[in-house]
């Protein structure tokens, strides 16, 4: 019967605490690991006045398939940092689109630039092929309108 | 020498314990403080060049952008045209698409038009819920 008894009171050999000095090595790794993995989009933001919408979507494409295409109030045009004359766009983004085929091509123009200079890019993409594109926008305040 | 003997009471270590704490710190404050600029827009499909398809009238509409941001309605078939401002034209879509659900959703926007102008009709347009737009020039 004593014997019997000694089988509860037996403790496991095992530790039962969670090696709390390991604990930092792992955050540390977490850290890094973001840290490694985090690409960070070089091109420079140019200051336009944004367009509203409400019907917007987020692109779902991957960054590296997105280019972006800023039109100024101005009526320049940046492309990837570099100042770019209207007829050179699809000579640009031929050769993108050629690597790319899935690119995206996402326009953010100026609300008070006129409309004849966002055809003049949209015909310059539909030269280079480059037939997805999405007018970037932000988001409408919603007070300021009734939903039907 | 009793003095240089002397062993101070502070342990010498740094604590282990306390390293973690600082490393999840630093994980969470850089979690909470990255901002992704997300990429939203009204996407659209432009047509292939030399793509170009005939369209019966009954199944167009048109909206024509003018360069002060009115926009006239013309139903493909009848010569009838409506001014409108751009936030009735979701309603006006609506109501056709019900009845026609192979609408063409034409946007015809006026050159010198601000861009604002036809992405706000666009935005309507895409409310709407319009699967078949078309952008064009008003010549």
């Amino acid at each position: 019967m004593a014997i019997k008894n000694t089988g509860f009171h037996r403790k496991s050999g095992a530790e039962s605490e969670i090696p709390t000095s390991s604990l930092a090595d792992i955050a540390f790794l977490l850290l890094i690991f973001f840290m490694v993995t985090t690409v960070f989009r070089k091109e420079r933001k140019r200051t336009i006045d944004w367009v509203t919408a409400e019907a917007m979507e987020k692109i779902d494409e991957k960054r590296k398939n997105i280019i972006h295409i800023w039109v100024e109030r101005s009526g320049d045009v940046w492309i990837n940092d570099r100042l770019t004359p209207y007829d050179d766009i699809s000579e640009i983004i031929r050769p993108i689109y050629a690597e790319n085929r899935e690119l995206v091509v996402a326009l953010r123009g100026d609300r008070e630039v006129p409309y004849r200079q966002i055809n003049t890019i949209t015909e310059e993409l539909q030269a280079a092929g480059a037939v997805r594109v999405t007018f970037a926008t932000r988001l409408e305040q919603r007070s300021s309108r009734p939903r039907r | 020498m009793p003095i240089m003997q002397r062993k101070t009471r502070v342990s010498d270590e740094i604590p282990t314990a306390s390293l973690a704490d600082i490393a999840f710190l630093l994980l969470i404050f850089f979690l909470t403080t990255t901002v992704f600029n997300e990429e939203k827009g009204l996407p659209i499909v432009l047509p292939e060049q030399s793509e170009e398809q005939d369209v019966s009238p009954k199944n167009i509409i048109f909206f024509l952008v003018q360069a002060d941001g009115r926009v006239v309605v013309r139903r493909g078939e009848s010569e009838q045209e409506q001014v409108v401002s751009y936030r009735e034209v979701e309603g006006i879509l609506r109501a056709e698409l019900i009845a026609n659900d192979r609408l063409i959703a034409a946007i015809k926007t006026d050159p010198n038009a601000a861009y604002r102008h036809m992405v706000n009709v666009l935005d309507e347009v895409k409310l709407a819920g319009a699967e078949r737009i078309s952008l064009q020039v008003l010549e």
